[in-house]
């Protein structure tokens, strides 16, 4: 909102960020070479998790309603991949592009309802459908193995290392952010931020606020499709619990501990939950209790979550920026 | 000062990626060659953690009874990691990478549920990682996408269900019993079990009639509904298969429902745990199925000392859970022994159908599928007077050869999975 | 402990209940056993109901209070164990203490997010239900507790020939006291006005010179008594688990859905609902109660979000 702040300093510190971003990239390209395969599969975990987490952002942070059935799409879009891999042997990445398909298909369908409503209805009719789902893949037994689930999905030849596995993973999260990131920079992007600060308004121009909604819900449901096809082919087997509304609950944290208000804070969300996740399960059964105290303090004491408090220190002002940020 | 606060920050940027970089480094190569690296997955939560505890505890003292001798081989002393699955096959995934990796595990013990355990198999496989899983038990861990990894040491779903059957066929025709009805828990275990115990009728005991089948979710924790549904049916006789602390549940309000005054219900898996934790309430005269009830096997030297042993480790008798997880040790001990070699892959060519020693005597693996030749035990819910619960009377054990499935049927199994 | 004799007596019932007679013992203990379900519902949701219809916070953690509720009337239980009405006081002692713990997480916790966005105070209640129930573990270990109950309801009764574990009768009456005393407390007493004025308009409420900080606390203390009560009530009808409290959080929400937030009438009406939908499902598709149940929420939210008998004001 405040755009008196000095433009020259608020250029370099986008490019200060920029120049992050590639050493960041930098590091991930040669990560495989420092470290040993137990946190080469972590680090395809926290890309997988992070653009989940990202497409949920698309709902949660532009269109500022909180979904708490994002795991449906994950978990379609897991399915997806399962059930043409394993089942029809179609090739993984032509399985990929029909796991972004058929999630957002499915977002249409609950998108078309769930758009209708704001706030804590919004968030209960995603809960409601996305247990529906869960019930359903849960229920159907002959078609997506119950609770067994799907086993014997394995990545192609060429992906089979967990080397090549992650690189991979790097390029199709990259490819697809950078597609976000695109979204969220154009017209349609300033859209959401406008519905999202207030939709009245935004009506009164003449903007069919609907359909916007529902276009950027299929847009988060296909890229959370995209995050659950990924996620097959790397562990050889799904379950239901993909899609459970405790999976649901994953992103949410993510974003808050990376901050909304910046694209890749749910990425950021994604590393630290992840890293955390695999570093204190190593000595202590009690991670929930851990990740559940750092997801209070953060919103006590931290609402903008990690990017925030950056954001803040950077900028020395106490209003966050409202507009979303790299 | 802002200038400070940027520069702080970077260099706490740069410094934290850097930390993390070797402190990742450093906890990898962490592994200790002396040790032998035991990893264990059993939940501690969720819906299995009834049977996982009882799990973790005998393979606690497995572990202290073979190190109190050096360990494996006399110089590998067992280093053991747990890791509490929540009953969630993408958790027990996770933490078998990460035990494989990280910990370093040549075997992994456990997952209490079926799905779990299919989801490692593959897992353990990639590694070259040996996988008993004990508890779980649905044939399909090793009747399908076979792994030679994988070796199971108590009876699996089909087993159990025809033992369950030969035993009902008997009862039917004794009491002219027409029609019957199923509840099951929903999941992979209650799902093999169910099938193959309705599969198995239909061979033994052609003039039964399934009238219905019901199946309450995993981690149900109230039964009323199904079971006033079946009891105004008024099925001859009704088959469950549910486990755990849903098997608590639907027994307690069962009974309290009068259901199994008015209902027989022949064959069920009751465990020792639950004859333990319900042994107030349990309905005594009840048929029940179990997988390794330590009293079936007090003739044989190791079950009584194994009893004793965990008697005075833990002030409590071992539930079948532990009886099962305990021989899991031993049958990887008695590998790695004639092995001369702690090397996974040399173990698992060593156990290929050999014979071991094991609390429920001399058994041995079947060459197709891995599968121990154990028995699954049918008996009477009585009391009695030398234990502080009742046990099963009058114990039928049918033994592995004579309850597997054919060899010929896991080969078509397979082939079918293959196509 | 064992009741026995009743063998005799059911024999001769079973032959004589046939054709209609069977179909309508049939329903009707469908319709007893959803009720009990119902009874059991409406005690875990009604303090949700009441905590979201004032504070306008939906707690997520609070079916994980419930189970401590449960955990609580065990460790009670287990000391009065000598006494025979040991399980009669400790349903009430562990809704009290429960209580107090309640009033401590108020003054120390849920105040600091009054003023936050919505998301904001989901995800914070989120990350509770995660803390609390670790706490539980830490606490109270990981194996299953199960309290035997006393005689008086540990055999079944016969109502027209349909049976019911005696225990629901107290969990149906419980329920129904609960509903009375509410309602009661609600439309008769000056409190009860004050609470349901600050369901409509909080600013209302404190220009009348009322502290609303305070009114808060107590609501939220009343609520999470409800939760401690549903969860003693509870306690004895299974064994009481970790994590059981994950399948009924989502249950209780959509009871509240169906319903209406905010209304008592609304929950009462919606937890028969669900468990009368529970109960007649699993005679007709057994494998869909759940997916039913998720149907008919999501059904109502598009519909009529504010449920049947809520106020369209809240969004």
């Amino acid at each position: 909102m405040q755009w008196s702040h000095n433009m020259r300093f608020f250029q370099s510190y986008a490019m200060k960020k920029q120049l992050w971003i590639i050493v960041v990239i930098i590091i991930a390209a040669i990560l495989p070479t420092i470290i040993g395969a137990f946190w080469i599969n972590v680090a395809v975990e926290i890309l997988i998790m992070g653009l989940f987490a990202v497409s949920f952002n698309m709902i949660f942070g532009y269109m500022g309603q909180l979904s708490f059935g994002h795991a449906a799409f994950y978990g379609v879009g897991a399915y997806t991949v399962g059930l043409l891999m394993a089942k029809l042997s179609i090739p993984f990445s032509l399985s990929l592009i029909a796991a972004m398909l058929s999630a957002g298909a499915f977002a249409l369908i609950i998108g078309y309802f769930c758009i209708r409503l704001t706030g804590i209805y919004f968030a209960i009719l995603t809960l409601s459908f996305g247990q529906l789902i869960y019930y359903i893949v849960f229920e159907w037994y002959s078609f997506t193995g119950g609770d067994n689930g799907l086993q014997g999905i394995a990545a192609p030849h060429l992906l089979s290392s967990v080397t090549a596995y992650y690189y991979f993973t790097l390029v199709i999260v990259i490819a697809a952010l950078i597609v976000m990131w695109y979204i969220s920079r154009s017209p349609f992007g300033y859209t959401m931020r406008a519905i999202r600060d207030n939709a009245n308004r935004t009506r009164f121009l003449g903007i069919n606020v609907k359909r916007y909604m529902l276009i950027n819900f299929v847009i988060a449901g296909a890229f959370a499709g995209l995050a659950g096809g990924l996620w097959g082919p790397f562990n050889q087997s799904i379950s239901p619990d993909l899609l459970n509304w405790t999976e649901s609950g994953i992103p949410v944290f993510m974003t808050v501990i990376g901050g909304s208000a910046s694209f890749l804070g749910p990425m950021v969300g994604s590393i630290i939950y992840t890293f955390l996740n695999a570093f204190v399960t190593g000595f202590t059964q009690y991670w929930p209790l851990i990740i559940g105290i750092v997801i209070m303090l953060i919103i006590l004491f931290s609402p903008g979550g990690i990017q925030g408090l950056i954001d803040k220190w950077y900028k020395h002002s106490d209003s966050s920026d409202e507009n979303i940020e790299l | 000062m802002s200038m400070k606060r940027r520069e702080f920050l970077e260099l706490t940027g740069i410094a934290s990626i850097g930390s993390l970089l070797t402190s990742t480094k450093g906890a990898e190569a962490a592994s200790d060659p002396r040790t032998y690296s035991l990893g264990v997955e059993l939940p501690s939560t969720g819906a299995g953690a009834l049977y996982g505890g009882d799990g973790i505890a005998a393979i606690k003292l497995a572990a202290d009874e073979i190190n109190s001798s050096g360990g494996f081989l006399g110089r590998y002393p067992i280093k053991l990691s747990i890791r509490d699955t929540h009953t969630r096959p993408s958790v027990a995934v996770r933490e078998a990478r990460d035990l494989i990796l990280r910990e370093k595990v040549r075997c992994i013990l456990g997952t209490y549920s079926s799905a779990s355990a299919v989801a490692i198999k593959p897992i353990c496989e990639e590694h070259k990682v040996l996988h008993i899983p004990a508890i779980s038990n649905s044939e399909n861990i090793t009747k399908i996408h076979f792994s030679p990894y994988t070796y199971q040491v108590g009876p699996n779903s089909y087993m159990q269900a025809k033992a369950v059957v030969l035993g009902i066929a008997k009862l039917a025709k004794k009491k002219g019993w027409k029609n019957y009805i199923t509840i099951a828990s929903d999941y992979e275990w209650g799902r093999s079990t169910q099938s193959n115990t309705v599969a198995l009728l239909k061979q033994f005991a052609p003039q039964l009639k399934l009238k219905k089948e019901y199946w309450p979710k995993l981690g149900e924790t109230q039964f009323t509904s199904y079971i006033t549904a079946i009891m105004a049916q008024k099925p001859d006789f009704v088959i469950g298969s549910i486990a755990s602390k849903d098997n608590v549940n639907w027994l307690k309000q069962a009974k309290a429902y009068g259901f199994f005054k008015k209902i027989p219900y022949p064959g069920s898996l009751i465990s020792v745990s639950e004859l333990i934790t319900q042994a107030k309430t349990i309905t005594r005269g009840l048929i029940g199925l179990s997988r390794a009830p330590f009293f079936a096997h007090l003739n044989v030297p190791m079950m009584v000392n194994f009893v004793k042993n965990f008697r005075a480790k833990y002030n409590r008798y071992p539930s079948d859970w532990a009886v099962m997880s305990y021989d899991s040790v031993y049958a990887l001990k008695q590998g790695i022994d004639k092995a001369h070699s702690i090397n996974s892959s040399k173990v698992k060519d060593t156990l290929k159908s050999a014979i071991i020693s094991t609390t429920r005597g001399k058994l041995f693996f079947r060459c197709i599928d891995n599968q121990l030749s154990c028995s699954s035990y049918l008996g009477v819910i009585a009391d009695d007077s030398r234990y502080p619960f009742p046990i099963y009377h009058d114990l039928v054990e049918v033994k592995g050869p004579e309850s597997w499935r054919p060899e010929e049927e896991i080969v078509e199994a397979r082939a079918k999975e293959k196509r | 402990m064992e009741t026995g004799g009743r063998n005799s007596g059911s024999k001769s019932e079973r032959e004589e209940i046939t054709g209609e007679s069977m179909d309508f013992s049939l329903i009707f203990s469908q319709f007893l056993s959803g009720l009990s379900r119902g009874a059991m519902l409406f005690l875990i949701a009604s303090g949700l109901s009441l905590i979201f219809g004032v504070m306008n916070i939906l707690n997520f953690a609070h079916a994980a209070l419930w189970l401590v509720g449960a955990y609580l009337a065990y460790t009670f239980w287990n000391l009065l164990q000598p006494y025979g009405f040991s399980l009669w006081v400790s349903i009430p002692l562990a809704a009290v203490a429960l209580s107090a713990i309640g009033w401590a997480i108020e003054r120390v916790l849920i105040r600091r997010i009054y003023n936050r966005t919505l998301s904001e105070q989901l995800v914070f209640t989120f990350a509770m239900i995660l803390v609390i129930d670790n706490l539980i573990k830490i606490i109270w270990g990981v194996q299953d507790k199960a309290i035997v109950r006393p005689s008086i309801v540990a055999s079944p009764v016969f109502i027209f020939g349909a049976p019911l574990d005696s225990y629901f009768i107290f969990v149906i009456f419980t329920g129904a006291v609960v509903a009375i005393g509410l309602w009661w407390f609600l439309s008769k007493t000056k409190y009860g006005h004050i609470i349901k004025a600050a369901v409509f308009s909080r600013e209302m409420v404190s220009a009348l010179g009322i502290p609303v900080p305070k009114i808060y606390t107590w609501v939220f203390v009343l609520g999470i008594f409800l939760a401690g009560l549903a969860g003693g009530v509870q306690a004895p009808i299974g064994s009481i688990t970790l994590g059981m409290d994950n399948a009924v959080i989502i249950q209780a929400f959509i009871v509240v859905v169906i319903g209406g937030f905010g209304s008592l009438l609304g929950t009462l009406v919606g937890s028969i609902i669900v468990g009368e939908i529970y109960a007649f499902s699993i005679l007709f598709w057994p494998d869909g109660a759940m997916i039913l149940i998720f149907v008919v929420a999501a059904i109502m939210l598009i519909i009529r979000p504010w449920g049947l008998f809520g106020t369209p004001m809240r969004t």
